[in-house]
């Protein structure tokens, strides 16, 4: 689905992804994992485009999207994106947010969308804030209306950038679960994560970034009783003994 | 009596050598009246006729008429060696009874028009607000007629915006109603720069300022705004040489001097 | 005359003698008039140059428009609005014989200078993932500000936006330097016609008042209205 081809980003100086390979599939729940710094949310914003690769491409389903000619905006709309901070435009209400980008791109009708908007509010249990503003809700309320904005324009993957570490501890679990839930329907996900406990139980592969470099890609039992990598465990150590 | 004798005389001689009648036919009412103070002027007086309503030239102070015009006639009197008499009267009666000899002059801040030129003669005038027209060379504005429909700028606060805003805006006014606008400028110059520009037809302003105007710019023209330029006089019987001309010496020495601004501002309190 | 009888002489002489309340009220529809449509230009000029400058850092195409851009601003920001009137009516527009709308130029050039650099003020302050979300769901850059920036810069920017149009109004005071009749040249002439400072000053002054008091009014409600959606 997203074929990644020696990717390289550098702000200023500073090189973040040194020459990145790896491919996305139909279906995949790939988990990046690695210390702050290690570059992993700028690869998964490289995905769709909110940073503009150095060199390098990224194909996704037959296109180029590094390519000046792709309509990088439609592509964006077959591609959700959630984000540590949520993002949840504070000026409209929860059913407004979900439905601004469908009708405001042609692709549903207001009732469409509508209709479309309130069976996603009614999945995650929260009908009844329909009508509010997002500053009267919770963190873990907002971001799971966060993802289901995404959901809304029926997106053929889902990337998420550290979607609960903005989160209190009690509220983490919820958005969890429903991450959980969309990967058991067969969304294809990127994650970005501490959340090792997700990672193990949901990852079909797992992703280990250090210093712009993939060091190591394996599926998860492996991954977490063998890493290979010496910087995987001593990450990993420091993971384990935290918790 | 002598000097009304005097008088006499000399218009006699005077309606004699330019066969001008004195047919004073229009007498007015308040002759009988005044007849009285005319016989008490004696010899050696000067009687002055005015209307003692129309400040700062002449208004009553108590009992007393002064102003502007009494301070002039003051030093007429004087120069001439004369005692001077001052006499209040209807404004519409002043020039019947200069006519009538009643009185020597009258002076009462009135405006040298040709009408009263017909009737009177007129010294030098003493006070002028003379206001132009200026206009582009092949425009044909030369009086309130021409200014029907127009686009007239004028100076704020100038005897020109006052007469053409009324002229305008006033139900009575001879621009009432006829297409005509005002607009108002902080100052002379930008008047006319709007009119070279072409955003106004003409501009009514004071002749000082409309000279200096059309000698700076080839392609205007300026003319005498005789429906409101007003220029005041002191009005003698017509024929009656002698003291007009010593009215007139003492006007130019006043003028001279300075003194009838002085006048003008010691009354405009 | 008493004290009374003086006053009420003073209030008619300027108010009702030639129908002189006549003049007043042209004065303040004019100066109405300017404000609104000058405040509507100032606002379209000032958001095109916000506009301008907040994306003229991701795109090089606009670097010359840019350039011209600041040049406007800092022309007009350095320069008295007075000279800039005399300017627009005796040179620029020196063909357009409609001086109101010289004025409303003039204001509105003038007006958009300062609404730029609060538009873009405006705009800056707006969270930066505000503009990922909106991308990330496929809307384009345009959209992206029109439902989802501007609102929110609208919000922060109201309350110096309501002051940028109260300063406004109150600075078509000089818009009698050419032949408008606005409400402070209505005072002036019937000042030149009365002789007396008192009335004619005072109830100019009121007047301006009045509209900015009812201006400000109106500001909060909108402000109020704006922030709904923070309410807790």
């Amino acid at each position: 689905m997203i074929e990644i081809k020696n990717i390289k980003k550098s702000f200023g100086k500073n090189e973040v992804l040194k020459n990145i390979n790896t491919e996305i599939k139909k279906g995949d729940k790939v988990v990046i994992i690695g210390p702050s710094g290690s570059g992993k949310s700028t690869l998964l914003r490289c995905m769709n485009l909110l940073e503009t690769p150095t060199s390098g491409s990224i194909v996704f389903q037959g296109t180029d999207i590094t390519d000046k000619k792709s309509d990088i905006n439609k592509i964006r709309q077959r591609m959700g994106m959630v984000f540590q901070h949520f993002n949840l435009f504070p000026h409209l209400t929860v059913l407004e947010n979900i439905m601004l980008a469908p009708v405001k791109l042609n692709l549903q009708t207001k009732e469409e969308a509508e209709e479309n908007a309130l069976r996603l509010l009614e999945r995650i249990g929260l009908s009844d804030k329909k009508y509010e503003y997002p500053a009267m809700l919770s963190g873990g309320q907002k971001q799971r209306i966060a993802i289901v904005r995404s959901l809304s324009m029926k997106p053929e993957i889902m990337l998420f950038d550290e979607p609960t570490s903005a989160l209190d501890p009690e509220m983490i679990g919820e958005v969890l679960k429903l991450m959980k839930d969309l990967a058991e329907d067969g969304m294809t996900m990127v994650v970005v994560t501490h959340e090792m406990g997700f990672a193990k139980s949901v990852a079909n592969r797992i992703l280990f970034m250090d210093e712009g470099k993939i060091l190591e890609e394996n599926n998860p039992q492996d991954f977490f009783l063998n890493p290979v990598h010496e910087r995987s465990k001593e990450f990993l150590s420091k993971i384990l003994y935290n918790i | 009596m002598k000097k009304v004798s005097v008088l006499l005389i000399v218009t006699m001689v005077f309606a004699l050598t330019t066969g001008c009648s004195s047919k004073t036919t229009e007498q007015p009412a308040e002759n009988t009246t005044n007849q009285e103070a005319a016989a008490q002027a004696e010899d050696n007086t000067l009687v002055m006729y005015t209307n003692a309503e129309f400040p700062p030239f002449e208004y009553f102070e108590g009992e007393k008429i002064v102003g502007v015009d009494v301070d002039i006639a003051n030093e007429i009197a004087k120069d001439m060696g004369k005692e001077l008499v001052v006499e209040h009267i209807d404004f519409s009666s002043i020039i019947p009874a200069v006519l009538n000899d009643k009185a020597d002059f009258g002076a009462a801040g009135m405006t040298i028009t040709p009408e009263r030129q017909e009737q009177v003669d007129f010294s030098i005038s003493y006070v002028e607000s003379i206001q132009h027209i200026i206009s582009k060379k092949d425009a044909e504005i030369l009086d309130m007629e021409g200014l029907k429909g127009k686009k007239i700028g004028v100076q704020l606060g100038t005897t020109g915006d006052l007469a053409i805003s009324d002229a305008v805006n006033l139900p009575e006014g001879d621009l009432y109603n006829s297409g005509a606008e005002v607009k108002t400028y902080k100052n002379a110059l930008e008047a006319s720069q709007d009119l070279l520009a072409g955003r106004v037809d003409a501009v009514v302003i004071d002749k000082l300022p409309a000279e200096e105007i059309v000698n700076g710019n080839e392609g205007l023209k300026s003319v005498v705004f005789g429906a409101i330029s007003e220029a005041y006089g002191i009005c003698v019987k017509k024929g009656n040489g002698e003291l007009l001309n010593s009215i007139n010496s003492t006007l130019q020495r006043l003028l001279d001097e300075g003194k009838i601004a002085e006048f003008i501002e010691n009354h405009s309190k | 005359m008493t004290k009374l009888e003086n006053f009420i002489n003073s209030f008619n002489k300027t108010f009702i003698v030639e129908g002189r309340y006549k003049l007043f009220a042209s004065g303040i529809s004019n100066t109405i008039f300017i404000a609104f449509f000058a405040t509507l230009m100032g606002i379209a000029i000032g958001l095109f140059i916000a506009l301008v400058k907040t994306n003229a850092k991701n795109n090089r195409k606009l670097f010359v428009l840019d350039k011209i851009c600041s040049l406007y601003v800092t022309i007009i920001r350095g320069t008295p609005v007075v000279v800039q009137l005399l300017i627009m009516y005796y040179v620029i527009f020196v063909n357009i014989d409609n001086s109101i709308l010289v004025a409303i130029l003039t204001f509105g050039i003038n007006s958009g200078a300062y609404v730029s650099e609060i538009a873009r003020a405006g705009i800056e302050s707006v969270d930066k993932g505000q503009i990922e979300a909106g991308m990330s769901l496929g809307l384009d850059r345009k959209k992206t500000m029109i439902y989802i920036i501007f609102p929110q810069a609208l919000k922060n920017i109201l309350p110096a936006l309501g002051n940028e149009f109260i300063a406004l109004l109150k600075e078509t005071s000089v818009a009698g330097y050419v032949p408008i009749i606005d409400l402070t040249k209505a005072g002036d002439i019937v000042r030149s016609r009365t002789w007396e400072p008192f009335f004619p000053l005072y109830s100019v002054a009121l007047f301006y008042l009045v509209m900015v008091v009812g201006l400000t009014a109106v500001q909060k409600r909108l402000e109020r209205r704006l922030s709904e959606s923070d309410r807790n």
